[in-house]
């Protein structure tokens, strides 16, 4: 649920300029994603949630439309149920109903008997004379198919290149081979229509065990990253000190894509192999850094420069690297072991 | 819920401002607690300013810079800045990430920070002010 | 896992071996031997017990802890030779080693019994099997490396076992060994001794820092007297706890700094003026009451700059 919320907030951002308002109404959209959770299907809650946040600053300029025109009137009357929800309801329909029409028949037909008539994987295997793995594997399957159209459907969007759809397919299915076959983490970086898409994806993801990717594109995006790095690390009992210093790293590193690449993100993994620890990811596609040695021993005292944030962030952490090319650009990465030897 | 809860809060005593910090600030929203506490330094023509961060779990050198401007700015404005509640993890990644702290002046809390506002503290804070201070 | 075995049936087994006659199975050399080893029990058990005492092993054990220990490694011992099983043998090194180190038990004498069983039951094997050289080489060739392989697993896994409770001992230890004294109000003494390695030196900055913030303490005086030398990784710890202890209000003044520390520190880039530092515990304790404003009776310059 918490994942939602930087989701919810950029939406909502993108179209209220004040701030107060825009938090009202992330927390107006939360509330009423969090009483509709139970309804919805785990992997659907992000796009629930997209299409809440849309409903949400939608009645508010409703209402604020309605309360110009109101204004003479003493009493506040019953708001009517204003035309444009029925649009977003249909809307909505004619996404999904697109989605499902870009499924192969097999798929949809299989879709809708286990999702809608409720039908379970065992009798559907004996039907298809099939396993009952087999039929959940290939329910699996569509649902992230599903995902994938659906939310072209919504933004009404065909993916610019070829690369797309195999990457967004990797990322709804949350299979992890997969999506490093498609090098999803940096064609996400290169497209933006991906990038916009695979937001709610992204955050289906974030519910994974023992990994957490935080998109970095503004300052607040810093404090998101090193308060799930810290959670996340929290996990294996690292020592309060410990804890901080890791939080402060990729506050660093986080701080590093944002003012000299604009946009990246952050990975922060939990290691088992070779011996416990935090695995930090720092990724962009900036301009790179020319001379990365020399990144990392200037700038103590200026910050005009790189200035301290790599060269600080690589003394907080046991490991420590930095791959850069021109053009193309910078990948940090770093380990604290929770575990010495 | 409009305007949410306060990030930081501005209070004057006296001739001393005191600042506290409540939650986790990004860095515009720290550049625009730099830039009130300066103004309002110099509003009040305070003589001296405490910057409580109990409450931060992180001071990156963003943070630890941008606490130091402020020391530096209100120095130029005549104020002296003692920066209180910095917590003990916090503290110690702070010296960790390199950063030159030489020009902070610390103190373990408000309390603390007032007396050494008190004992007008200019020079460094290792060596206390001469006098013997009063004890209870 | 101990369990006694009817010896009736093991006799029919053990009989068919005497008369076992080469058919290419030697699969089935074991299990005859494990029968022959269940069907003497009584007496190898006791006459591995006896050299066990002949050797003067085991000595910190009662008479009847010692009977039961060996019946039960014995028992356990043949069980591992019958299902040969990786897991069953390191179960039964980790399940030894755990009953018998708390009793005080070294290394050689685990190893000691354990070689000890081995030649009893090799020996036991030899006079059965004596007439027949050419059945006896082949019992032999598969006894003895079962028989190594229990006898290394069970040293390897009782160091282990040792280590890790060491190990364990020490963190405990290393909590008590960096006590954090509140001498007087608002004054901690931190006094260190013995090696000081990573690990403790990071124990050592927690307890510090957050000894700082419940005791609200002004001043902090360090006494490295006690520590030998410092690798450079520590050294730079320990500056870093200091400036840490400063950025929360305390003062920080190093006692005993041994020239050895000294020229670590200077090496790694330490600005030693910048560091409070005093001679011995005695005169860095009047500098801290001098500079928390208690009187104090002897009148000594502050050391250093």
């Amino acid at each position: 649920m918490t994942s939602l919320i930087p989701m919810v907030r950029r939406i909502i951002a993108a179209r209220v300029d004040d701030a107060a308002l825009a938090e009202d109404l992330v927390q107006e959209t939360l509330t009423r994603v969090l009483a509709a959770a139970s309804r919805v299907e785990t992997g659907m809650l992000e796009p629930y949630a997209i299409v809440t946040a849309r409903n949400v600053i939608a009645s508010l300029w409703r209402e604020q439309d309605r309360h110009r025109r109101n204004q003479h009137r003493v009493v506040d009357l019953c708001p009517s149920d204003a035309p444009d929800a029925d649009l977003l309801a249909r809307e909505e329909q004619e996404a999904v109903s697109l989605a499902l029409s870009r499924l192969s028949d097999r798929e949809r037909r299989l879709l809708l008997a286990h999702e809608v008539t409720g039908q379970d994987t065992r009798s559907l295997a004996g039907e298809l004379g099939s396993t009952a793995g087999a039929v959940a594997a290939q329910l699996n399957r569509s649902r992230a198919r599903l995902r994938v159209e659906y939310l072209l459907a919504l933004d009404r969007t065909e993916p610019p290149t070829e690369r797309c759809r195999p990457v967004l397919l990797a990322l709804s299915g949350g299979d992890r081979r997969r999506q490093r076959e498609v090098d999803a983490g940096r064609h996400l970086l290169e497209c933006d229509v991906c990038a916009r898409l695979s937001e709610p994806l992204l955050a289906r993801g974030q519910n994974r065990d023992g990994e957490v990717c935080i998109p970095i594109r503004s300052d607040g995006d810093i404090v998101a990253a090193r308060q799930a790095a810290r959670e996340l690390a929290s996990r294996l009992g690292f020592s309060r000190t410990d804890l901080t210093l890791i939080a402060t790293a990729v506050s660093e590193v986080a701080r590093n894509i944002v003012r000299f690449a604009g946009s990246g993100e952050v990975v922060v993994s939990l290691l088992e192999r070779p011996r416990r620890g935090v695995h930090v990811v720092a990724r962009d596609t900036g301009p790179g850094i020319a001379d990365v040695e020399q990144a990392m021993v200037d700038g103590y005292s200026t910050y005009s420069g790189l200035g301290l944030g790599l060269p600080g962030a690589r003394r907080l952490m046991d490991e420590f690297a930095v791959a850069s090319e021109i053009g193309r650009g910078t990948t940090v990465t770093m380990t604290k072991w929770r575990d010495q030897r | 819920m409009t305007g949410g809860p306060k990030l930081v809060s501005i209070l004057r005593q006296g001739a001393y401002l005191i600042a506290s910090v409540h939650t986790a600030l990004d860095d515009s929203q720290m550049v625009r607690f730099r830039d009130d506490l300066v103004e309002q330094i110099g509003r009040h023509r305070s003589r001296g300013v405490i910057i409580d961060v109990a409450a931060l779990d992180v001071l990156d050198s963003f943070g630890a810079r941008t606490l130091r401007t402020i020391g530096e700015l209100a120095r130029l404005r005549g104020a002296v800045t003692v920066i209180v509640g910095i917590q003990p993890d916090v503290a110690f990644a702070i010296v960790s990430l390199g950063m030159s702290t030489g020009s902070l002046v610390t103190a373990l809390d408000l309390e603390e920070g007032l007396a050494l506002l008190d004992h007008g503290v200019g020079a460094g804070r290792s060596t206390l002010p001469d006098r013997r201070r009063p004890r209870r | 896992m101990t369990e006694d075995h009817g010896a009736s049936t093991r006799t029919s087994l053990s009989e068919r071996a005497d008369h076992f006659r080469p058919t290419g199975d030697e699969d089935q050399l074991l299990p005859q031997l494990v029968a022959h080893l269940r069907e003497h029990r009584t007496k190898l058990r006791q006459e591995w017990a006896g050299r066990i005492q002949d050797s003067g092993l085991l000595h910190a054990m009662t008479p009847q802890e010692m009977a039961d220990e060996t019946t039960s490694v014995y028992d356990n011992y043949v069980g591992v030779l019958e299902t040969g099983s990786v897991e069953a043998l390191q179960r039964y090194a980790r399940d030894l080693s755990e009953r018998i180190i708390p009793r005080g038990v070294e290394t050689h004498e685990v190893v000691g019994i354990v070689l000890l069983l081995r030649d009893v039951l090799a020996r036991s094997l030899f006079e059965k099997y004596q007439r027949d050289f050419g059945l006896l080489n082949r019992v032999l060739d598969a006894y003895e490396p079962a028989a190594n392989r229990i006898a290394n697993t069970v040293a390897v896994s009782f160091v282990e076992e040792r280590e890790r409770i060491i190990r364990q001992q020490q963190d405990s230890i290393r909590e008590l060994s960096t006590p954090v004294l509140p001498v007087r109000e608002r004054l901690l003494i931190l006094p260190i001794i013995g090696i000081l390695d990573g690990e403790r030196a990071r124990q050592l900055t927690e307890q510090l820092l957050t000894g700082i913030r419940t005791h609200r303490a002004k001043v902090v005086v360090i006494d490295i007297t006690g520590v030998p030398d410092i690798d450079e990784s520590v050294a730079d710890h320990l500056v870093r706890t200091v400036d840490a202890s400063r950025l929360m209000g305390a003062s920080v003044i190093i006692t005993g700094l041994s020239p050895l520390i000294a020229q670590t520190l200077v090496t790694i880039g330490v600005d030693l003026s910048k560091m409070d530092t005093i001679g011995d515990l005695q005169g860095g304790l009047e500098v801290a009451e001098r500079l928390l404003g208690y009187t104090v009776t002897r009148d000594v310059g502050m050391g250093g700059p």
